[in-house]
This record gives C-alpha cells, sequence and structure tokens, in this order.
C-alpha cells in the first residue's frame, strides 16, 4: 500500500488550551518529516465536522492518518476507518490532563507523543486477514455430564454441528447416578428429581448431535477451525474434524481410602457417593446388619480443606449432606441426621434450602472438628469432635457415617503423571525411562499433538484444576479453542454447571466464528495481525516454541519452528523471546518500538524515562488516573506494548544507547491469581528482566535505572506516584552518561 | 479423648420445644448475637446461645439444673436482634415450659392445662366443682336483698376449698423447687454457699425488680409486672387480714368495713394494680407482636386467667355496691373459678415461674456465679 498520510490534531477536551498547537504542528512536521500541509487542527474532532473533515480526507486517498487527540481506548467508534491505517496519539490523557498546561514541558511532551505516533505510522503497514482453508465450524464436546450434555445443547441450539465424546456407556455423568436433586426452585424445600434424564433424551434426539458413547480420544492435532480428532470406540477408530472443543470432563470423587482417620474402612462408614446409591435402591441401611440407619452422622469436608488431602472447598457438598440428610429424615420421621461442619458453605440460593433444612427437628448441625470415629455397641459408632457449638468435646453415638468427600478433576491425574515425567526428565533419560516403565499412566482425554504437551495445562498451586484466565476470562484454557466448563475447572453444582456450560459453548462458537475472519479470539478479538517471522533469520532455537504461553508454535522435523496461526492469540510473546528479532506485526515491532523509543528528544539537561506499559492493565489504569487529573511527571514518556512478554531486550539498550535515563515496565500481577491476559507474559518478562542487568553492566549503567512493576487495572490511583518516584530515584542516581555522545 | 462429654440427642425434646412456643428453635445458627445483646446475661457462659444449640440437638439432660432458661425474663432483646429471626426469646420461654413439666408432678398436667383445645374443659371442671359444692350448700343462686357474696360462698366453703387448693399448688410448686435445686447443686457442682444471703440478695433484687429493669427492647415489661405482682400482694395483704380476723381472733369478716378501712384500701389497691398491670402487659405484647413475637399459649393463659380474676372481682365488688344482683352473683361465680383456676394450677401454669425462677435467681448467688 502506497501511503498517504494526513496528521490531525484535535483542539477539544482541553487539549487546545494545554499545548500551542502552531508550534506542534510545525515540530511534528520537522521531526516526523511530514509535510506541513498535511497537518490539520480542528475544535472537536470526535464531532460531526470534525469527522467530516476526516473522511473527506480519506476519500481524497488519505490512508494512513495519525489522529492526536483522545486515548486510543475512548472514541473507538468514531475514529474506525476501515481499510486504513489509524494511529491515535494520546494527547488528552497523557498531555493535556496530567501536565502543566501550556507549559514548556507539556509541549514537549505533546511533540514526544507526536513524533512517535508518525513513526509508528510509518514504519506500520496495513494488516490484511489470514484465514486457513476448509475451516471447520463444529463444536467437540468431551464429557457427556451435567456441563457437557448443556454445552452439547447449547452450541446445537446456536445452529452448530456438535459431536459430544462419552467415555461411559451411558450419558449423564455423577447427574445420572443421584437418588434426588437438591432443590433449584423457589421455596427450595422439595427434593427434585434428576434433570440429566432430559438432557440426555433432548441431546439423543437432537440432529445436530452426534453421540459417541463408550468412546475416548485418542488424538487431537491441528488447530481452532482445523482439529482432527482421533476417537476411538470398541477398538476402532475414527477422525472427526471440529473448529472448537468444549472440555467437560468433570471429577472423580476423593479417594476414600485415604480418610481412615475419619473411620474409612468400618463398614457402617460410606461415603456421600454410596450414599446416593444407597438411597437410589431403596432403605438407608446399615451396611453390617441391614438394619435401618436412625442415627446418620454426616461429616463434612471428609479430605477437603485439609493441607494433607484436597485443600480447598468442593463446592457442593454441603448441600449434598444436607439433601441426603432429607433422604434420612424422609425414609423415617423417627429418625436423626446430625451434620458435623466446618462451615456450611451453600452457594447461591443452596442457602434457602439450607436453611429449610436447618427448620427440620431431625437435622441436628454442629460446626465441628471430627477429631475420630471410634467403635460402639453392635456396630454402631461415636463421632468424636472437638470446637463443637456445644461448647466441648463431645461423642455422640451414630449407627451410619457419611463422609462428604469432595471432588478431584479429572485433569488431576494427567497432569500429575506429566509433572513425574518432566522431573524425571531433568534427571537424564535413564531417570525417565525409569520412570515411564514404573508408572501407571492414567487416563489422558485430550491427548493434544502439540509441542508443549497432550494435554490442557492446569494452574500451578491449583490442584490440577484446568487453568484459564481465572480473574477475568474463566473459560479461556491455555490452548485456544477449547474451553473448560464445569467441575474440570472448579468445583460447582450442577446448577452453575448448566450455566457455565453455555458460557464455554458460546465461546466456542466465538472461536469457531473468529478464525472464520481470520481474526483472533480473546482477549484480542478484533485483531487481524499475526505473527509474521522472518524465517531466514530464525535460528531454531526454540525459544519461541516454549515460551509461547498458547503452544501456538511447533517445529518441524527439522527443528524449524513455524504458527499454527489460529492458536495464537497475538501476545507478542514470541517477538520478546526471539533473541534475531525476527518476529513483527504488521502494526508492532521490534524495530517500530525500538525507532520510538530513539526518537524521544533527549536534553542534555533534562531526565527522560520511558515507560513501557502494558494495553491490557497498566496503560487503562494510567488513562484513568488521567481522567482524575492525577498529575504524572513530565519526564515520562509512555508507550504501549501487546504485552509485556512482547517485550525486547533489545529495547533496553535502544533506550538506554541513546540516553534515555531510566526505563520503567509495567506488566499485570502474574503467579496465584495472576491477571496476565496471556497468562505468562508477564511472567516471562520478569524472568527475562533478570537478564536486564547484563544489559545495563554492558554499558556500564546502574541496574536500578530500569525497573519491572506489576500493577493490576484497580491501582491505578497510586499508578502515577509509583512512576513519579521512580523517576525522582532516576534523578537521585544522576543523568544518563550516554547522553553525551 | 476421654474427656469429650457423650451427647444423646432426643428428637421427641426438639419436638417438645417446638410445639411449646419454640417453632422458630431450628432457625438459629449460633451467630451468638443474642448473648452479646442480653443484659441479663452472666459474662461467664452467657445465655441464650448454648441453651439455643442445646434444644436444637435435644440434649435434654443439659438443661436438668440449668439454671440459665430461668435468668431470662424474656426481654427479648435477643429476639430483636436475632439475624434468623430464631426468637430466643420465645425459645427459652418454651424450655421454661419443658422445666416446668419436668419438675412438677404429675407433669402431664402442664400439658393437659396447656392444650388448647382442652382450654374449655379445665375451667368448666372447677366451675361444676364449685357450682355442685354450693348447690349442695344450698347456697347457689341468685339471692334476694342485699348483695352479700358470703350468702353465695360462706366463709366455710372458701376455707374448706380455697385453702387447700392455694396449700396444693404452693406444696407441688416448692416440692418441684427443690428438686430443682438440688438439680442445679449436682449439675454445677455448687454444693455449699450461703443460701440465707443469696435468698435475702434474690428478694431485693425482685422486689424492685432492678433485674428486670436491664431489659432493653420492652423495658415496660418490668412496670406491668411490678404493678401485678404488686397488685397480688396487696391482695393477699387484705386476703390475710381477712383470715386474720376470721379465722385467728374470731371476729367479723372485715370485709364488710367502709372503704376507709386497710382490707378494702388493700384489696381495691390490689386489683387495680392487677388489672392496670395485666392490660398493660397485653398491650405491651401486642404492639412488640412483630418485633418480638406475641408470646405462646402457655403465655396468654397466665395474663388471661390473671385478667380475668381482676375484672371479675373489680366488677363484683362494683355490682355488689350497685345492688345488681342478678349480674353480681354470676360475676362473682366467675371470679371464684379464675381464682381457684389460678390456685390449683399455680404449679402447672406459667405462674410456677415464681418457684423456679425465684430458686434460680437464689442459685446464682448461691454459686458465686454473681456476686450478691
Amino acid at each position: 500500500m502506497e501511503k498517504k498520510y494526513g496528521v490531525y490534531l484535535c483542539k477539544g477536551c482541553g487539549i487546545g488550551e494545554s499545548v500551542d498547537i502552531e508550534k506542534l504542528k510545525k515540530r511534528a512536521a520537522l521531526k516526523g518529516k511530514v509535510p506541513a500541509e498535511l497537518i490539520k487542527e480542528h475544535e472537536v474532532l470526535c464531532g460531526p465536522e470534525g469527522l467530516e473533515l476526516l473522511k473527506n480526507d480519506i476519500k481524497e486517498g488519505v490512508n494512513t492518518l495519525i489522529i492526536g487527540a483522545c486515548s486510543p481506548r475512548a472514541k473507538t467508534e468514531e475514529f474506525k476507518f476501515p481499510g486504513t491505517i489509524t494511529e491515535r496519539v494520546n494527547l488528552r490523557e497523557f498531555v493535556a490532563w496530567t501536565s502543566e498546561p501550556m507549559s514548556a514541558d507539556a509541549q514537549s511532551l505533546a511533540d514526544d507523543y507526536m513524533v512517535m505516533g508518525i513513526i509508528k505510522a510509518q514504519k506500520g503497514d496495513l494488516p490484511e486477514p489470514t484465514i486457513l482453508p476448509d475451516l471447520s465450524s463444529t463444536i467437540l464436546v468431551v464429557g457427556g455430564g451435567t456441563a457437557g450434555l448443556s454445552a452439547a445443547l447449547e452450541a446445537a441450539k446456536a445452529g452448530y454441528q456438535v459431536v459430544l465424546v462419552e467415555k461411559e456407556a451411558e450419558l449423564g455423568g455423577w447427574g445420572a447416578k443421584l437418588y434426588k436433586e437438591t432443590p433449584r426452585q423457589h421455596p427450595f424445600e422439595k427434593l427434585e428429581e434428576p434433570k440429566v434424564f432430559d438432557k440426555i433424551k433432548e441431546v439423543e434426539s437432537n440432529s445436530n448431535i452426534k453421540v459417541y458413547k463408550s468412546s475416548v480420544i485418542e488424538k487431537t492435532d491441528g488447530q481452532p477451525g482445523l482439529l482432527d480428532v482421533t476417537i476411538r470406540k470398541n477398538g476402532n477408530s475414527e477422525t472427526v474434524k471440529v473448529g472448537a472443543v468444549v472440555m467437560a470432563t468433570g471429577w472423580k470423587p476423593y479417594d476414600p481410602s485415604k480418610l481412615e482417620h475419619l473411620g474409612y474402612g468400618k463398614p457402617n462408614v460410606i461415603t456421600n457417593v454410596q450414599m446416593e446409591e444407597m438411597a437410589k435402591k431403596g432403605k438407608i441401611i446399615r451396611p453390617s446388619d441391614g438394619k435401618e440407619a436412625k442415627k446418620v452422622a454426616f461429616i463434612q469436608c471428609a479430605g477437603s480443606r485439609d493441607a494433607n488431602h484436597l485443600p480447598y472447598c468442593s463446592s457442593f457438598c454441603c448441600a449434598t449432606s444436607l439433601k441426603q440428610a432429607k433422604y434420612v429424615r424422609e425414609k423415617n420421621d423417627d429418625a436423626i441426621a446430625m451434620i458435623f461442619y466446618k462451615d456450611i458453605r451453600t452457594p447461591g440460593q443452596t442457602e434457602l434450602f439450607y436453611k429449610n433444612m436447618q427448620n427440620d427437628p431431625g437435622v441436628l448441625l454442629t460446626k465441628a472438628e471430627v477429631t475420630g470415629i471410634s467403635d460402639g455397641l453392635n456396630g454402631n459408632l461415636y463421632v468424636e469432635a472437638d470446637n463443637t457449638l456445644l461448647g466441648e468435646k463431645i461423642k455422640v453415638e451414630a449407627d451410619l457415617v457419611v463422609l462428604a468427600t469432595g471432588i478431584v478433576p479429572s485433569t488431576r491425574a494427567p497432569q500429575e503423571y506429566l509433572d513425574g515425567l518432566t522431573e524425571a526428565g531433568k534427571k537424564g533419560d535413564e531417570a525417565k525411562k525409569v520412570y515411564l516403565e514404573s508408572t501407571q499412566k492414567p487416563e489422558f482425554i485430550l491427548n493434544l499433538a502439540y509441542k508443549q504437551g497432550p494435554e490442557i495445562p492446569t494452574l500451578e498451586n491449583a490442584y490440577g484444576f484446568a487453568d484459564s484466565g481465572f480473574i477475568c476470562f474463566q473459560y479461556e484454557t491455555r490452548r485456544t479453542g477449547i474451553y473448560a466448563a464445569g467441575c474440570v475447572k472448579q468445583p460447582m453444582t450442577m446448577a452453575d454447571a448448566t450455566e457455565d456450560a453455555a458460557g464455554a459453548a458460546l465461546k466456542a462458537i466465538q472461536s469457531v466464528e473468529h478464525v472464520a475472519k481470520g481474526i483472533a479470539v480473546h482477549p484480542r478479538a478484533w485483531d487481524v495481525t499475526f505473527p509474521d517471522p522472518l524465517m531466514i533469520k530464525c535460528t531454531s532455537c526454540k525459544r519461541c516454541t516454549e515460551e509461547c504461553p498458547f503452544s501456538a508454535i511447533e517445529e518441524d522435523e527439522k527443528g524449524t519452528p513455524f504458527y499454527k496461526l489460529n492458536r495464537c492469540r497475538r501476545c507478542g510473546t514470541c517477538m520478546g523471546a526471539c533473541p534475531e528479532r525476527i518476529v513483527s506485526f504488521k502494526d508492532f515491532s521490534v524495530d517500530m518500538v525500538g525507532s520510538m523509543i530513539k526518537s524521544v528528544e533527549v536534553d542534555e539537561d533534562e531526565f527522560r524515562v520511558i515507560v513501557l506499559a502494558c494495553e491490557n492493565d497498566a496503560y487503562p489504569a494510567l488513562d484513568s488516573a488521567a481522567i482524575k487529573r492525577i498529575k504524572l511527571n513530565h519526564k515520562v514518556r509512555i508507550i504501549p506494548v501487546r504485552c509485556l512478554g512482547s517485550m525486547n531486550l533489545v529495547w533496553v539498550s535502544d533506550g538506554f544507547s541513546r540516553g534515555i535515563d531510566g526505563m520503567m515496565l509495567l506488566g499485570c500481577k502474574y503467579g496465584e491469581n495472576y491477571q496476565c491476559h496471556f497468562i505468562k507474559g508477564s511472567e516471562l518478562a520478569n524472568y527475562r528482566f533478570s537478564k536486564v542487568k547484563e544489559t545495563l553492566d554492558k554499558l556500564q549503567l546502574e541496574s536500578d535505572r530500569c525497573q519491572l512493576v506489576q500493577v493490576a487495572i484497580n491501582e491505578y490511583d497510586k499508578l502515577p506516584q509509583m512512576i513519579n518516584d521512580f523517576v525522582e530515584r532516576i534523578e537521585e542516581i544522576g543523568p544518563n552518561p550516554f547522553k553525551e555522545f | 479423648m476421654a474427656d469429650a462429654t457423650v451427647v444423646k440427642p432426643d428428637l421427641d425434646f426438639v419436638k417438645g420445644v417446638i410445639a411449646a412456643g419454640g417453632e422458630s428453635l431450628k432457625k438459629c445458627y449460633q451467630c451468638a448475637t443474642c448473648s452479646v445483646v442480653c443484659n441479663l446475661t452472666p459474662d461467664e457462659n452467657p445465655f441464650p446461645r448454648k441453651e439455643m444449640v442445646w434444644a436444637q440437638w435435644g440434649l435434654k439432660e443439659k438443661f436438668q439444673g440449668n439454671p440459665d432458661v430461668w435468668l431470662c425474663h424474656q426481654c427479648n432483646d435477643c429476639t430483636a436482634y436475632c439475624p434468623r429471626g430464631a426468637k430466643p426469646g420465645e425459645v427459652l420461654g418454651a424450655i421454661r415450659k419443658q422445666t416446668i413439666k419436668q419438675y412438677s408432678s404429675p407433669g402431664v398436667l402442664v400439658d393437659i392445662v396447656n392444650n388448647k383445645s382442652l382450654m374449655p374443659l379445665i375451667f368448666l371442671l372447677p366451675a361444676i366443682l364449685i357450682g355442685v359444692i354450693l348447690s349442695v350448700m344450698g347456697t347457689f343462686k341468685i339471692h334476694d336483698g342485699e348483695v352479700i357474696f358470703a350468702k353465695f360462698a360462706p366463709t366455710i366453703f372458701l376455707q374448706a376449698v380455697f385453702t387447700p387448693a392455694l396449700i396444693f399448688g404452693l406444696a407441688v410448686g416448692i416440692m418441684g423447687m427443690r428438686r430443682f435445686w438440688d438439680d442445679m447443686k449436682r449439675a454445677n457442682k455448687a454444693f455449699s454457699g450461703d443460701l440465707n444471703g443469696s435468698i435475702v440478695a434474690m428478694l431485693k433484687e425482685f422486689l424492685s425488680h432492678d433485674r428486670f429493669k436491664k431489659c432493653g427492647v420492652s423495658a415496660d415489661r418490668s412496670t406491668s409486672h411490678l404493678l401485678v405482682f404488686y397488685g397480688f400482694v396487696a391482695a393477699a395483704i387484705a386476703t390475710a387480714i381477712g383470715v386474720l380476723y376470721i379465722d385467728v381472733l374470731g371476729m367479723e369478716s372485715p370485709f364488710r368495713f367502709g372503704y376507709g378501712t386497710p382490707v378494702k384500701i388493700f384489696g381495691n389497691l390490689g386489683a387495680l394494680g392487677i388489672i392496670a398491670g395485666v392490660l398493660f402487659m397485653m398491650s405491651n405484647r401486642f404492639s412488640n407482636a412483630e418485633k418480638l413475637g406475641a408470646g405462646s399459649y402457655f403465655d396468654w393463659l397466665l395474663i388471661s386467667v390473671i385478667a380475668i380474676v381482676g375484672i371479675s372481682g373489680f366488677l363484683a365488688q362494683l355490682l355488689r355496691v350497685a345492688g345488681v344482683a342478678p349480674i353480681a352473683y354470676p360475676v362473682y361465680f366467675i371470679h371464684l373459678v379464675f381464682v381457684f383456676s389460678l390456685f390449683i394450677y399455680l404449679p402447672f401454669s406459667k405462674l410456677a415461674h415464681m418457684f423456679y425462677r425465684g430458686a434460680a435467681l437464689t442459685f446464682l448467688k448461691y454459686s458465686g456465679r454473681e456476686t450478691q
């Protein structure tokens, strides 16, 4: 595309009163090398007249617009001009609203930002979407329980073809094994018949859904829109092509044999799963002699919220025990159900069911720390408990004890196996071989033929639950186009799983639709750019294939990396990783940001600090601070990056060798409860940052001159102060000696 | 875990408390707001939180010799502040009824007396009894001439029927109180103390209603109770003067003296105190019903009986003075029936609280839980 430039300056929202527009125009023309007549100003650029001006120019052939106005996060609809390169320069938030009006400092800020915008437009190119051929919009649902059935129905009802794979011979999952369900309807009193059977019927009669029962997935290869899934059923394998996946593979009960301290192993101690089976058969009896149980004790959190077992809460066991207490009470009005709990946790409207059950005279509840189960007479048991609401250690007789065991996500066993394998691998090939021979391989679920491993990565320290952008984007796993729903993601009730499944189905639909348009999926859901490496310079170091948070980069048989483009979320982590700096996007590249940094005017007696700000949290936080008119030190120049993971270390040397005095890198929170939109970007930036010292040492500069900070979007009120403090520190260190050169 | 207490949940006890007016019992989730807002509870082992969980678990034996349910005066501050509507005040009232049942013999009478459907019967029986005796004596009719109630119910009748009724009521009550006292000693392992001093301290506190006055949201209740109580004291003094004149000195009945005499002054002040107090109680209960609960049948039975006793007594006097014999004698008959009921049901109705609360308050000092 032959570029025809147009530079526009808006004077609205206080910009006109903050900077001398005439001076700014001259400076931009000079430094940006743009003919002065192409630089126009307007009182209110986003108003009808202003927009008319822009549209007329575009009609006249202008195709590269640099608009100096408000933040690119504002007025997005007004300044949307398809088919053009439109570069927004944030004069309002970063100049007019945060610095001294009509000061020399404000003027120089505006100059620098305008020049950076012009450079970015000059270096950039108009992106064209890449649409891969022969895309499928079929949605694969793995798991035929409540979540899986719901996801399949939601997708089918929205008009998509669905393939549903269930490992068991019948659909329904746990929901089909229940005697009754916890009430979901007002007044939350009556137990309800299991709803899953209606769903099964609906799924089996829906012509959009193809069901594979007694089937497992042997292999999943490809990328969103082009996933080849090999399904094995009765020894025969069949490969189907799908576009996206909803993974609803649910959970397994915690192994009760580990709960000997709570009496498991004694004949009259059973689990909540066994209780369902018993209630379904009829009477609530003591397994030891078949006599009707009249004093039933429920031990909550049996192996849950316990550092030695499952440290988390499984969310539904309290409601389940209350429901099972109702089984006991409904079958015999003289029977009592005693519930020993750590805390009753009945999320959402299950709370109302709890209140109703509490009102039953035969349901006795106490907070308690169960210290043991001992034998009484005639097969009866004594529940011994401390820290009870009764104010003392108690011992109470029961003829049946039910352990409310929690859930283990189906993803946990494969993850543990793979973690073990990685550990063994670190010790050498021999150890790995021993591990493979001695360890029983658990059931794998998706068997992804991906460079970074065969299963969905699970969140570190989250006990095997599928990793997702938990704080912000629950459904997103770290494998694009694969969305987790239900208990594989976090413990939840069936009512919650039903809703969760609808969300995951919609995400899967979004994924196939975006892939069909050649745009990224969440979180850069508008983005048509893609990483475009200059392969001729690739050294096959594989850093990109290892660091990509989404396993979007594979290696061919020679070990040369190549992109599975539809897996890519366009974060630019590969761009930051590449030591050869060969990865570029049409509107974002190492050279582009480097040139912007280098364009900053560096005066001998002025300090200049570059802030590289993550677009997802830090940049909006800076905008928010500006809206609150919190002043920002005028020595700072902010440059947005897609993700701090896209930060290439060369930018640091670019800046300091040009005489920049300090650099601050703003990324998202990482680790537990991370908020990084690209999951690993901020963490990787932090890892790379440890190498910054080397760079600075090479330049013989103080390592304090460069700082990396994690900020959350809600810390906007503190952020300007953090930046201002950093500038003060730099001033203490003194000017960069490279300024003189 | 050698020191663990073996607890034995009793579902029937739970159902009993619920049936006795504690239908909100199970709503309690043990936040202990009640114990915090209660102005009457001792600081150590405060009520009513622990009583709520004991009752929820049907731990009958915990209430054996438990003074705390009687320290409660049902101010209902707890009920007003309870975030779950568990109405601890009402529940403790229901538990007190269970205690009365446990200690009064035969305990089953508590249930009979407090059975709503038997209400006509429990008043009909005394009515028949009194009616039959008076008929046999030949006085059960509207007498001509000046209205003189002694014509209708001669002194000898009152001595023969009402005195034993009162003695029966008091004896059963005192026996229950003794058992309760022993149980309290056992349950609280308090076997010695200053009994006389404790009784004096209790009486001082009681006569001034100082404890009752600590009630927050229903502070007016102490005033109404005080009125009714002193009303009865005055009536008792009037009766005592009668007994002194007739039985001790063998003189003419003082009830025929003029209005300036002590017997009339005490009698009328007593009647007015009872009527004013009981009406005040009723209005309190109605105005607080939404916030605190209107009370159980157990409560209302006693209130009604006292109201009828007071009003019928006073009305009978007015009718006597007015000389309206055809109404005066029936009203006097009603008065007799209800006074008799008050006496005979004394240990089985809510009135039995005088024994158990008295004992519990004494025990509070006796055991040293609260200093005198």
